[in-house]
């Protein structure tokens, strides 16, 4: 047992984890936030104490774990295109136009809930995938830099289902703009844990699991991976990288658009215009990633705790008069704080590149710890 | 039906949408030509916006709102240059995140300090006065659009003489734009890259501080969540069709405005406000697909980086 402890070697990655650049950025955003806090009026201690609260009890736990589902499904799309050195910032538009068209299939097709539920699943992922594929094929035939196209067509894509829901799929027995709700059989059942949480948390956990098999183990993990470390070895090592960015593209545009769905079908029950977007979970999924570095694992961990910060700022709102945007600050800081690479004073001697590999080496260690 | 389409109307709304837009490109142009990538110019618009609207209700007078709404800019513009710069970190992930934190911050500050969800209006905020300018004013159609504006107008219309003469004839624009395109050779002769790209990136701060002044006490007077809408990806395609030469990046602030002010003349006549939502953005892509010749500077920039 001695033995085994030593092997693992635990004082070593505690002491790793401890000064690693990430768990700093975490404290230094709680830190921060106490101050933003206590400067707008508020009670920082009371306030973060109802954050926690709010995140864990009474019916937290299973807000947590719903609203996780999203974050995690996004910033696995972002992570696919992000280690392969695609910069997709389109995910808000792939998720919103894939959440209709998943939509549409689930209110309209006739049929049993196991048939119904999965094709609401695969047409909202087609529809995604077709969103995020026209950024690519602007990059990769007109030479339209992705970064920017996939960003504006989130805006394109915003007023398109908000036109397509507020007159041809409007329901016009209320007054909102909003599809009809998604008759029950239509539904992504519920599982008997926690009260009732979404069985799109197992999907999610499944798809983390694939991710991480195929970004470790497989010849396309391996060939996304080099062209994000070095496109131009990529191409001289023979790999086509414009097809592979169209590619990358359309796995990510895919996962966007069956959470988009899974967020009508499993939660909302219905699109109602601009909804989908209030939260911001697409660019949740997007700072997750980041803070991952785009390891599936670690992205669940990120995605869960990046969760429990909102579900627990809704407490915060509701009991320490504490607007629960203060969740939305501590996440960018975090991100702001790891891209600064703001970590204990560890001497000068330390190069750049070399603390960079450390960032993710030692992310990882987070994860096995 | 062009004749009720084109009219002064038209033009007044279009040079009010293309001053932000125009103010935040041509902060965003100084810093590509200081070769620093800058993608925060919306969050940086945000956060001038909300701070000008606060310094405007503070003070009750927007004089006091432009000079917050810059402070704010200038403020998060410090948080960029310190990560990018100082710290060697990625421009792309550092400006993503610091416009959802402008956008997180905004949000949260106003139902702390205002009291309010949504949107904040008050009597106490005093929007920016129009000042006629003698003699110009007069001229027949474009002497009360162009010359009966705002200080930020102003600002933005003389920036564009002023920054080509600043970056093409004199000696620190020449070691600025020197800087961007061969930093290790300006190093070699004694001109700092840290410094340059510093201020660089503090300029476009304030220029998009101002951009958010102006769109918060110039175009409404009231602070709305997320007010910027966009507005600031909309400047840096126009920093990049206009390749960072300020003309051109005058060009397609026009282009865009245009479009913007077209959108809000056909929802009057009748057309759904999400078609009209849109048009910037689709007329900003279908420029990108005519001009695309021009940026593959910028894509080598966003695919290698990784």
């Amino acid at each position: 047992m001695a033995e085994f402890v030593d092997r693992l070697d635990l004082k070593r990655r505690l002491a790793a984890a401890a000064s690693s650049p990430v768990v700093f950025s975490i404290f230094f955003a709680f830190a921060l936030g106490v101050v933003i806090v206590a400067v707008t009026g508020g009670d920082p201690w009371n306030a973060y104490g109802e954050m926690f609260t709010g995140a864990v009890a009474g019916s937290g736990l299973r807000n947590t774990l719903a609203r996780a589902i999203p974050i995690i499904g996004m910033a696995l799309a972002v992570s696919v295109a992000f280690r392969s050195g695609v910069i997709n910032l389109g995910g808000e538009g792939q998720m919103v136009f894939g959440g209709l068209a998943g939509t549409v299939v689930a209110i309209y097709t006739p049929g049993p809930g196991f048939l119904v539920v999965p094709l609401a699943l695969i047409a909202g992922a087609v529809a995604g995938a077709f969103w995020a594929l026209l950024p690519a094929l602007g990059q990769t035939r007109l030479r339209l830099p992705i970064l920017i196209t996939s960003l504006l067509l989130n805006y394109v894509a915003r007023a398109i289902t908000g036109y397509l829901v507020r007159f041809p799929l409007a329901d016009v027995s209320v007054t909102l703009a909003t599809t009809k709700q998604v008759p029950e059989t239509a539904r992504m059942p519920k599982m008997p844990i926690f009260g009732g949480v979404s069985l799109s948390l197992v999907l999610v956990v499944l798809l983390v699991a694939v991710a991480a098999v195929v970004y470790r183990r497989s010849v396309v993990g391996y060939e996304t991976r080099m062209a994000g470390l070095n496109g131009r070895f990529a191409r001289y090592g023979g790999i086509d990288v414009e097809r592979q960015t169209v590619g990358v593209m359309a796995v990510a545009g895919a996962i966007g658009g069956a959470v988009g769905t899974h967020l009508i079908i499993g939660d909302a029950l219905r699109f109602i215009e601009g909804e989908l977007v209030l939260g911001g979970l697409a660019w949740t999924g997007l700072l997750v990633s980041l803070l991952a570095a785009n390891r599936p694992v670690l992205i669940l961990l990120a995605g869960l705790l990046f969760s429990g910060l909102q579900i627990g700022g809704l407490g915060m709102q509701r009991n320490a008069n504490v607007s629960w945007r203060l969740a939305q600050v501590l996440q960018a800081v975090v991100i702001i704080a790891v891209a600064s690479r703001l970590t204990v004073w560890r001497g000068k001697r330390r190069e750049a590149a070399d603390v960079e590999a450390e960032v993710t080496a030692e992310a990882a260690h987070v994860g096995e710890v | 039906m062009f004749s009720q389409l084109f009219d002064s109307a038209l033009l007044d709304s279009a040079v009010r949408a293309m001053i932000p837009i125009l103010l935040a490109a041509l902060g965003g142009m100084i810093c590509e030509r200081a070769g620093v990538f800058q993608i925060a110019l919306e969050g940086m618009m945000l956060a001038g916006a909300f701070a000008a609207v606060g310094g405007s209700y503070l003070g009750e007078s927007w004089v006091l709102g432009v000079v917050f709404g810059i402070v704010a800019g200038v403020g998060i513009s410090l948080l960029l240059a310190f990560g990018t710069v100082s710290r060697r970190g990625d421009a792309i992930v550092l400006g993503i995140a610091i416009n959802l934190f402008a956008f997180g911050i905004t949000g949260f500050l106003l139902p702390q300090i205002f009291g309010v969800r949504g949107v904040f209006q008050h009597a106490r905020i005093d929007g920016l006065d129009r000042l006629a300018i003698p003699g110009l004013s007069e001229i027949p159609v474009i002497g009360p659009v162009l010359f009966t504006n705002t200080v930020t107008a102003y600002a933005a219309f003389l920036l564009v003489p002023g920054l080509w003469f600043f970056l093409f004839r004199t000696p620190i624009g020449l070691r600025l734009r020197g800087v961007g395109e061969r930093p290790v050779a300006a190093e070699t002769l004694g001109v700092s890259p840290t410094k340059y790209r510093y201020w660089a990136v503090i300029a476009s701060g304030a220029l998009s501080g101002l951009a958010g002044a102006q769109l918060a006490l110039g175009n409404v007077v009231q602070f709305a969540e997320n007010m910027s809408s966009g507005r600031g990806w909309v400047a840096v395609v126009a920093v990049m069709l206009g390749r960072a030469h300020p003309v051109g990046v005058l060009g397609a602030s026009v282009l865009f405005a245009f479009a913007e002010a077209l959108g809000f003349r056909l929802q009057g006549n009748g057309l759904p406000v999400q078609v009209t939502d849109a048009l910037p953005f689709v007329v900003t892509l279908i420029a990108l697909v005519v001009a695309r010749k021009r940026f593959a500077r910028l894509l080598d920039l966003t695919t290698a980086a990784g």
